[in-house]
């Protein structure tokens, strides 16, 4: 199976600013990336030269293996981080608008917005005008016409964005109907826990450059074997014993579990075991970082040093999770 | 090329389909009807010039003379000679005015002949109820009688209040004249009324002969005719690139420009919008060239307009609707708001407005050294030539040509420009670029 999305060397910049610098990517047919990083990091710029409306300075770039997305506009599916509707215009004439733009058969038309308008719980509103649509709701029909030419390729920008728990799961849901489908899926978001949740690889880009291109099993198996998580059974029980394990150098309090910090080299195991006996525990288990704690680091963690030593962290070979 | 068919009928449905364009087609004619009813309205048939002159006379003639004239009536008759004598036209005008009796009321006051015009003066600031003066003519020695054969003659002088409507003036005016003239021809033995038969030729006629008729010659229509060919293409393509502005920052604006852009490509939509309001601007025009046809042929006129000529107007329209439009967009791309793009557009409104100083001189001299110039110079040349074209003299039929070659050239020369401003404003907001900074857009795209 070849590559649905390949970028090589690609350099887009504005002015004196550098937007996407030498980004190489690459995301298999079938696949369901997550495109991730900090605002203005270059993530609509990429996503938009995907889709031909911005063009490379350099480099190369290739969509379901045409050199440009002009050529194969009809099999993409695209929800622009900035979109709208047609005000002044009814639901379901919008949508067959968009249906004849991105080639849909005609006779097949009128079905697929009635099924799509179902699948995005919204079947009454074909005949409503678009303005009179709630913010949320303008947002599903916008999704169910990104996806009316049940596209091979779908590119979602932030496309939880505004949305409330509800609509966010019900949009989510569909997102992975389209993956169950076939198609490849590309999605930026700044909701971590959804693109934990979702994908199967997640790309991150920071200052224009690709930090992070692994799946997302690897990003979430790399233990910090120097953190001990424990919930305690009891929450009021005295967790003070748990500094006079050896190797324990610092025990942290949080909301409802306790944290130990590990000196360098101890036996994760042992400690571990010592903690039994020394107080009944609800849950216990090394730490890992979630997506949203490396986002935060890279972006909230201060020097460039920083974030290289967590690039590079990020990037080594995934350590084995430790058994309990 | 479906595509742009969808975008072009989406943009043409969307735009006749309302309230608003219905309302704005039939706003020009109903705008026109209502102002001419409204002048009607307010012209006040009944009207008559009052007040009283006094003259200072040292002829002692004229006054009484002026006097006869009032009261002979023989002012309404002479009107209506001189307006039989303009145009046959106007003679149903003359009977009306025959018939009614709209004569001035003045009030003549002779002045004696030792009064100061001076002293007199002030009167003319006076309020009619307190005794003040409409006119005061001090009547020169000489206006009956010249002083010899070589000299020419006198005149009067005429001082009138501040208030004076102009209507009363010319009835003064009229008034004086025509007993002054009498006097003259009294004074050298002649009779007017045999001097006036000798003088007037009525019921002359022009015939216009053409190629495949004759038909009688309508000096006004060939000024009008080129004016409302001019007014056709004018009125489509300002209501056509308004509209296409419009419309590109509402895209803009409400960001659905993007969600297009990921289904067509940016040469694609601008095609789209372009023939979508081309088509919209054809059908107001077509409705308005249809209304003049039809006007025409009831008067039995439809002879005046050659065929082809509407054949022109449909060709000129078209390459004058894609060189605006397609900058009208470009506008719109740039610009986030209406307001934003007032100040790029006053080049564009400059442009299309020029036509109007450029009508009265070209269709009075189709084929001068101006004429010509402007014929060829987009992107006036569209309506240069066709002003020509509508001419009693039309230019030869190469040139219309050549015009169209340089109007086609530019059109391609004006979207090349535009498609460039639209790719790069669409998707960027903030700050409204300048003129500088589109030419570097241009450049760049």
């Amino acid at each position: 199976m070849g590559d649905a999305i390949r970028l090589e060397g690609v350099t887009k910049t504005f002015g004196d600013m550098i937007a996407v610098d030498n980004l190489d990517l690459s995301i298999p047919t079938g696949g369901l990336y997550g495109f991730i990083g900090p605002n203005g990091a270059g993530k609509t710029t990429t996503i938009r030269m995907l889709m031909s409306i911005l063009f490379p300075d350099s480099g190369t770039l290739q969509v379901l293996g045409h050199g440009s997305a002009l050529a194969a506009k009809d099999k993409i599916g695209y929800l622009p981080e900035e979109r709208g509707v047609y005000k002044n215009m009814r639901v379901g004439a919008y949508l067959k608008f968009i249906a004849r733009l991105k080639g849909v058969a005609e006779n097949t038309i009128e079905d697929r917005i009635q099924t799509l308008l179902g699948r995005v719980e919204l079947p009454d509103v074909a005949g409503k005008n678009c303005e009179d649509l709630s913010k949320g709701m303008q947002q599903k029909i916008q999704f169910a016409a990104a996806i009316i030419n049940e596209p091979q390729l779908l590119i979602l920008d932030e496309p939880f964005s505004g949305l409330d728990p509800v609509s966010m799961r019900l949009l989510r849901d569909q997102i992975v109907a389209e993956h169950n489908r076939g198609a490849t899926i590309l999605f930026s978001t700044h909701v971590m826990p959804q693109a934990e949740e979702i994908c199967d690889h997640v790309i991150m880009i920071h200052r224009g450059t690709k930090v992070i291109d692994a799946p997302i099993q690897a990003i979430l198996g790399q233990y910090d074997t120097g953190t001990v998580i424990i919930e305690p059974l009891d929450v009021a029980a005295d967790t003070s014993d748990l500094a006079k394990i050896r190797g324990v150098e610092a025990v942290h309090a949080r909301d409802g579990h306790v944290e130990l910090h590990l000196a360098e080299g101890t036996d994760q195991a042992r400690v571990m075991r010592r903690v039994i006996t020394t107080l009944p525990v609800a849950r216990m288990e090394l730490s890992r970082p979630r997506l949203e704690d490396i986002f935060v680091r890279l972006v909230a963690g201060g020097s460039d040093e920083d974030a290289d030593e967590l690039i590079s962290e990020l990037n080594s070979p995934a350590k084995a999770p430790a058994a309990v | 090329m479906k595509k742009v068919f969808w975008i072009a009928l989406r943009e043409f449905i969307a735009t006749v389909a309302t309230k608003a364009f219905v309302i704005g087609l039939l706003f020009l004619p109903v705008i026109v009807g209502v102002t001419l009813f409204a002048i009607n309205l307010m012209n006040d048939d009944d009207y008559r010039a009052v007040g009283k002159i006094a003259i200072l006379d040292p002829t002692g003639r004229v006054t009484a003379e002026a006097r006869q004239v009032l009261s002979s009536n023989a002012m309404e008759a002479r009107l209506a000679s001189q307006l039989r004598e303009t145009d046959s036209l106007l003679a149903a005008s003359a009977d009306l005015v025959e018939s009614l009796d709209i004569g001035p009321e003045f009030t003549l006051m002779q002045l004696s002949a030792d009064a100061s015009i001076d002293d007199e003066k002030q009167y003319l600031l006076l309020p009619p109820e307190a005794g003040g003066l409409l006119a005061l003519v001090e009547i020169h020695a000489d206006a009956i009688e010249a002083e010899s054969t070589e000299s020419d003659f006198g005149s009067y002088d005429l001082y009138v209040a501040p208030n004076i409507d102009d209507r009363e003036s010319d009835a003064v005016e009229f008034m004086l004249e025509d007993a002054i003239v009498n006097l003259r021809f009294e004074t050298y033995g002649l009779e007017r009324e045999t001097i006036d038969r000798l003088t007037r030729i009525s019921g002359e006629q022009s015939i216009t002969v053409t190629e495949t008729e004759e038909r009688e010659t309508f000096g006004a229509l060939n000024v009008m005719l080129p004016a409302a060919f001019m007014f056709l293409l004018l009125i489509g393509i300002m209501g056509g690139g308004q509209g296409l502005m419009t419309s590109t920052i509402e895209e803009k604006s409400s960001r659905v420009v993007e969600v297009l852009l990921s289904a067509v490509s940016p040469l694609e939509l601008m095609a789209g919008k372009l023939f979508g309001f081309m088509s919209v601007a054809l059908v107001g025009m077509i409705i308005y060239l249809a209304a003049g046809l039809f006007a025409l042929t009831s008067f039995s006129l439809f002879g005046l307009i050659d065929p082809m000529l509407i054949v022109y107007l449909f060709i000129f329209f078209v390459i004058a609707f894609f060189t605006v439009g397609s900058v009208m967009m470009a506008i719109g791309a740039a610009v986030n708001e209406l307001r934003e793009a007032q100040s790029l557009m006053m080049p564009v409104t400059i442009l299309i407005m020029m036509p109007w100083f450029l009508w009265l001189p070209i269709s009075r001299d189709p084929n001068s050294a101006l004429s010509v110039s402007v014929s060829f110079i987009p992107p006036i040349n569209t309506f240069g030539m066709l002003l020509r074209l509508s001419s009693t003299e039309p230019p030869p039929t190469w040139q219309v040509w050549l015009s169209i070659g340089i109007g086609l050239l530019f059109v391609y020369v004006s979207i090349w420009c535009a498609a460039r401003i639209f790719r790069i404003g669409l998707l960027l907001t903030g700050k409204p670029p300048n003129f500088k900074t589109l030419i570097r857009w241009i450049r760049a795209g």
